[in-house]
């Protein structure tokens, strides 16, 4: 039977050693192989990741001409929408707090030596205003809505991926874009964007009590510090414009990574590793040019 | 007997007002923030405990050492080099706000680079990059029912699964953040003009700020793997459930830097001032 088949020397391999008794030593791979492996040096590797990158990052480009497509001619499932802010946002809502009410009383512990050396307290709510609102609050409640929500998104993604229900979808005559994946990715804007706007607010009251608490600050002259003038309505603006910008980029990398995923549960862990790193390295260095843009 | 099993279903079926179900979902958070707390206490104390009494299996600890810190070495460089350059660029159009004089931009930047940022933003980011690989391993590993063979195998899971990462990643984030550090420090050079000497001033910097600084990185390095490890255990079900574990690891390691920053920055300065 085997030797009319077509010659498959793998299996022939395994045949003739369960055929010898047990070899002591290991059995080294025939040199073709080994040759194949030796062959993947640092250059191939190097090679293998920028093609990687390429290809995510076209298929992230593809993936958002599709969502504005849909968007535009408005063939988003509303329900889908409604239901995704609805999951994403109310969930999130504790560790938005959690997070901006920390984040403000970081910001005023860490400036609290500068400003008792100085002796300027009245400056206590430019300072920590400034930070708080421009800087800290926008990136660490996107890390920590990247973490809630994206890699929730990717796991959910990619576990319909797995399980074949996107194929189903697409058998159905349901569009699996304007079905799963603009609903998902208007969501996490949304929900980014409200969820900043929130933080804004709590991290300032987080630093008003760290600073009446830790340097005797009272709320009304933080108060005072914050609208004294230094600091403008641009401040506040350009931290929710950035807001928005990373929430398209959680949104985009977390539909893309959740959509490519292979090979089952470990996969999907993988895939979620994936999409949570890339999105905060994606962050991160649109923060630098946003920050330079405004 | 019967009486209690029919009183139960008719308490249940009782529409809940909004004060009841207020005070019910807080207390489930709470409950539930309870029992995380306790579970994260026990890993913690097994891992300890294995850490000196376990078996020592070769190479693994610098298997993870290296899955840890060099794998995650470009990210954090790319990261931190970024931050670098918003931190000083934002802080210096700041301070000429004020005043245009920028001769202590340095030793403000170094004293808060060394004290807080790097520390606990690298932090954050190998909360992300390294939590959720930890998660998604372990977790993948309960799900192929992989972990049940090792508690077959008489090895516990946290000696042979936690231990060795939490060893290499309290060697390896000290190691990172003192390398991110030294990368935000280098790219934040050169903005607004300032000279070299007048930006190398560490003048603002005490030997007290070292060792806040050193205990954050440690602190952390031990965090990451235990919040991360607890989630990965904790994983059921298929493929969904390494990815909601994946999910809750990135967010518990992320509170846990978090929580642990503000704890130890108010200790420092109630302690240091």
């Amino acid at each position: 039977m085997l030797r009319s088949g077509p010659l498959n020397t793998g299996a022939l391999m395994a045949l003739s050693t369960a055929a010898t008794p047990k070899p002591r030593r290991k059995v080294k791979p025939p040199p073709s192989s080994r040759r194949f492996v030796e062959s993947k040096g640092a250059l191939h590797t190097a090679g293998a990741a920028v093609l990687d990158i390429a290809a995510t990052a076209g298929g992230m480009g593809l993936l958002l001409g599709r969502i504005t497509a849909r968007t535009v001619t408005l063939k988003i499932d509303r329900d889908e929408l409604f239901r995704n802010m609805y999951r994403m946002g109310m969930r999130s809502v504790p560790i938005v707090v959690i997070t901006a009410l920390f984040v403000g009383a970081i910001a005023v512990i860490q400036a609290a030596p500068f400003v008792q050396r100085v002796g300027a307290y009245g400056l206590l709510g430019w300072g920590a205003g400034f930070v708080v609102l421009n800087e800290l609050g926008p990136l660490l409640v996107a890390l920590m809505i990247n973490g809630r929500v994206g890699a929730n998104n990717t796991a959910e993604l990619g576990t319909m991926v797995v399980t074949e229900q996107v194929d189903a979808l697409r058998v159905l005559a349901i569009d699996p874009i304007s079905f799963l994946v603009a609903p998902r990715f208007i969501g996490i804007v949304v929900t980014l964007f409200v969820s900043t706007v929130f933080t804004d607010l709590l991290a300032l009251i987080g630093s008003a009590v760290a600073g009446h608490l830790l340097l005797g600050v009272t709320p009304t002259m933080f108060y005072r510090g914050v609208t004294g003038g230094v600091l403008n309505e641009w401040d506040v603006l350009s931290g929710i414009i950035k807001s928005v910008i990373f929430g398209g980029i959680i949104g985009l990398s977390s539909c893309q990574f959740g959509l490519a995923v292979t090979g089952g549960a470990p996969g999907v862990g993988k895939a979620v590793n994936a999409t949570v790193v890339a999105s905060a390295a994606g962050m991160f260095v649109a923060d630098y040019f946003v920050s330079f843009a405004m | 007997m019967s009486e209690h099993a029919e009183a139960a279903p008719s308490s249940m079926q009782r529409p809940a007002g909004f004060a009841r179900r207020a005070v019910g979902g807080l207390g489930a958070v709470a409950l539930d923030l309870g029992q995380t707390g306790r579970e994260l206490w026990s890993v913690l104390l097994q891992t300890l405990y294995y850490c000196f009494r376990g078996k020592r299996e070769p190479g693994a600890v610098s298997y993870y050492m290296y899955e840890i810190g060099n794998r995650s070495l470009f990210f954090i460089t790319v990261v931190m080099g970024f931050i670098g350059m918003i931190s000083i660029y934002q802080a210096g159009l700041q301070a000429l706000r004020i005043l245009p004089d920028l001769h202590l931009m340095g030793a403000t930047y170094i004293s808060l680079l060394i004290r807080d940022s790097a520390p606990t933003i690298g932090a954050m980011m190998l909360a992300t990059r390294v939590g959720a690989g930890i998660a998604a391993e372990i977790g993948s590993m309960v799900v192929t029912e992989q972990v049940d063979a090792l508690r077959m195998c008489a090895a516990d899971p946290i000696d042979y699964l936690v231990k060795p990462r939490f060893i290499a990643s309290i060697v390896m984030s000290t190691a990172l953040l003192i390398w991110s550090a030294f990368v935000a420090f280098v790219t934040a050079y050169g903005w607004f003009g300032v000279t070299f000497e007048s930006f190398m001033n560490l003048s603002l910097v005490r030997w007290e700020d070292l060792g806040t600084g050193l205990c954050k990185c440690i602190t952390y390095g031990a965090a990451i793997p235990i919040v991360a490890g607890h989630a990965g255990l904790s994983t059921f079900g298929g493929s969904e459930g390494v990815g909601w574990a994946t999910t809750r690891s990135v967010v518990n390691c992320c509170l846990a830097v978090i929580t642990l920053d503000l704890i130890l920055s108010a200790s420092s300065f109630l302690l240091f001032g």
